[in-house]
């Protein structure tokens, strides 16, 4: 009844209103978007800076150079880091997504007791931090004689709880008719993942191995814990050794960390609303 | 007779029941076969390692191949509770987790609300902006802070001293340093939190608003009644994530920035283990510590589950 009353008197009300949530909408979403990207912007400038304008304040460099790029080369293995960081990422991006299509299979297409019981186990990998059981995966990696080796950074990541519980969730949502036909029609598992599954569940696919390789690639704790030398360092590490060593050297300091920083940028520039998307969707890892 | 009758059907079973498939024979064999990949490297990476810690847990040793492991008993956990280090380590944990909740929760939370109408290509172009921290790995976060918060360079301190005010040192105070990471934890997370709140927002029912604003309904009384409780799931899913997460996050900056210091400021638990383990080398603190916090924890996810459970089963 009051609905029929009121709107006379919110009409007149409504647009300076709107004028005024829409300006304030814009005002915090940009001064949230300058909080983002200016420390991003004052990295590349001051990598871009010459050394004697390096303590500068001023927004763009006089005389822009690529000198501290030149630089970091001469200091430290910087293409070397890149590849290996490349190397470990798409590796271990594959491996994760294979032995998480089987799994996920499994959990889906077998549900008892048992798969159930085991599904549980793999969320609580979840509560167990890196640090707790990190003096053990360091003993491992040693009596392997993998320290200090590439293998080393994509063992531990062959499989993981994160990626197997993702892909259940889009597995789960398959139409079970489509399993049920390819069984009458006497399919085995193999090709029902492989030729009926897998086409369909392709964009879920992507979108987990986009994320993946890019938690891959800023990955830092566990590279932290087996590398010892620059050569088989990731790009992480690289710049923490940098750091480390000439921790004052603005200029070539920020030029290292922006290489590091351009590859992902790049992909994200181009898959943008993907990213963003597949980001929320999973929340945190 | 029936025996007779009988014959044919059994002499027929006979070798069928030989040549049954394997799946009917050991039904548990393909699953097993699909699950082995990834069981084997959870047990070889996680499980087995988290009853290692546990064992470690008794015994002082200090990593070395050649030197003995001498079974303490729970002498490790007895001297790590007698420890001021780890009070200090735990209080500092506390601060981390309740100060990155105005970063990863209220104020994103705050800034969806206030900005449920930017839509369109706007929107699509500020919510594109603010999420490329949450693309930067933490170490590169790390290093430009460390220049940005820098005392006699830094832009952060060149703009302190242009107003007219000494300059900070945001990383070497005692009383500063452990907030100053809780910022650079939040900056990277600020965005992305943001985008959540603002997703959950956008799958409310816009007729149910305009009823509201028709009844005579304030817009705070809309954002507290109607948003809030709607966005409910997302605001206990990063609230759960932040606390069993967040002083984890922070590790890397704590390891590039402060090392911990100054004088154990900014020491959480996550690097006490750390330092514990391959500082000085006292795996039997380490893993003790490990575990205690590993069962903290546990119990702090398990309620985290529940109301997580309870959030997202509410009528909408």
């Amino acid at each position: 009844m009051r609905a029929h009353a009121e709107p006379t008197q919110s009409a007149p009300l409504g647009p300076p209103t709107a004028w005024f949530a829409a300006a304030r909408s814009h005002a915090l979403l940009i001064a949230l978007s300058l909080l983002s990207l200016l420390p991003l912007y004052w990295m590349i400038v001051t990598a871009l800076r010459p050394e004697n304008e390096i303590f500068s304040t001023a927004p763009w460099p006089e005389n822009p150079t690529l000198d501290n790029v030149r630089r970091i080369l001469d200091g430290m293995p910087l293409f070397r880091m890149l590849a290996n960081t490349a190397l470990v990422a798409a590796a271990s991006t594959a491996a994760q997504l294979v032995t998480a299509l089987l799994a996920a299979y499994a959990f889906a297409r077998w549900r008892n007791r048992w798969t159930r019981a085991i599904f549980g186990l793999l969320t609580l990998t979840w509560l167990i931090p890196a640090q707790v059981i990190m003096v053990p995966n360091y003993l491992l990696v040693t009596s392997f004689g993998m320290l200090d080796t590439l293998a080393a950074l994509i063992l531990p990541h062959v499989a993981s709880a994160f990626a197997i519980m993702l892909l259940y969730q889009s597995l789960r949502a398959f139409p079970e008719e489509l399993i049920d036909a390819a069984i009458t029609d006497g399919a085995g598992n193999w090709h029902i993942l492989w030729r009926v599954i897998v086409p369909n569940v392709r964009p879920a696919l992507a979108s987990l191995g986009i994320l993946l390789f890019i938690s891959s690639w800023n990955d830092y704790f566990w590279p932290l814990l087996v590398t010892r030398s620059p050569d088989s360092a990731v790009i992480q590490i690289g710049l923490q050794m940098f750091f480390t060593q000439e921790g004052n050297q603005w200029g070539p300091l920020m030029a290292a960390a922006s290489v590091a920083s351009l590859p992902i940028l790049a992909i994200y520039a181009v898959l943008q609303k993907q990213i963003v998307e597949s980001f929320l969707h999973s929340g945190l890892k | 007779m029936a025996n007779v009758l009988d014959l044919p059907a059994r002499l027929g079973a006979l070798p069928a029941r030989r040549r049954r498939p394997l799946a009917l024979r050991a039904p548990w064999l393909a699953p097993s076969l699909f699950l082995a990949p990834a069981l084997g490297t959870l047990a070889v990476w996680i499980y087995w390692p988290l009853v290692e810690t546990f064992r470690l847990s008794f015994y002082e040793w200090n990593l070395l191949p050649m030197a003995p492991q001498v079974f303490v008993g729970l002498e490790n956990y007895q001297r790590l509770l007698e420890l001021p280090e780890l009070r200090q380590a735990a209080w500092n944990t506390l601060l981390y987790t309740v100060g990155l909740l105005p970063l990863t929760v209220a104020l994103p939370l705050a800034v969806a609300l206030a900005t449920r109408d930017a839509r369109g290509r706007a929107g699509a172009i500020y919510r594109a902006l603010i999420f490329v921290p949450m693309m930067i790995a933490p170490v590169v976060v790390a290093v430009i802070w460390r220049w940005l918060l820098n005392p006699e360079h830094g832009v952060v301190n060149a703009i302190i001293r242009g107003v007219g005010l000494p300059a900070v040192r945001f990383l070497d105070d005692p009383g500063l340093a452990l907030w100053s990471i809780v910022f650079i934890t939040g900056w990277k997370l600020v965005g992305f939190s943001t985008l959540i709140f603002a997703a959950a927002l956008t799958s409310i029912d816009r007729s149910l608003i305009e009823a509201a604003r028709l009844d005579g309904a304030t817009e705070g009384q809309i954002a507290r009644l109607i948003y809030v409780p709607l966005v409910m799931p997302a605001i206990v899913l990063l609230g759960v994530l932040t606390v069993l997460h967040g002083a984890q996050w922070s590790f890397v900056y704590i390891n590039v920035l402060t090392r911990g210091g100054p004088l154990q400021s900014t020491t959480n638990l996550y690097y006490l283990l750390w330092e514990y383990g391959f500082s000085s080398f006292a795996i039997g603190w380490s893993t003790a510590a490990g575990m205690l916090l590993f069962v903290v924890f546990g119990i702090a996810a398990l309620f985290g589950v529940r109301l997580m459970n309870r959030s997202d089963a509410r009528p909408r």
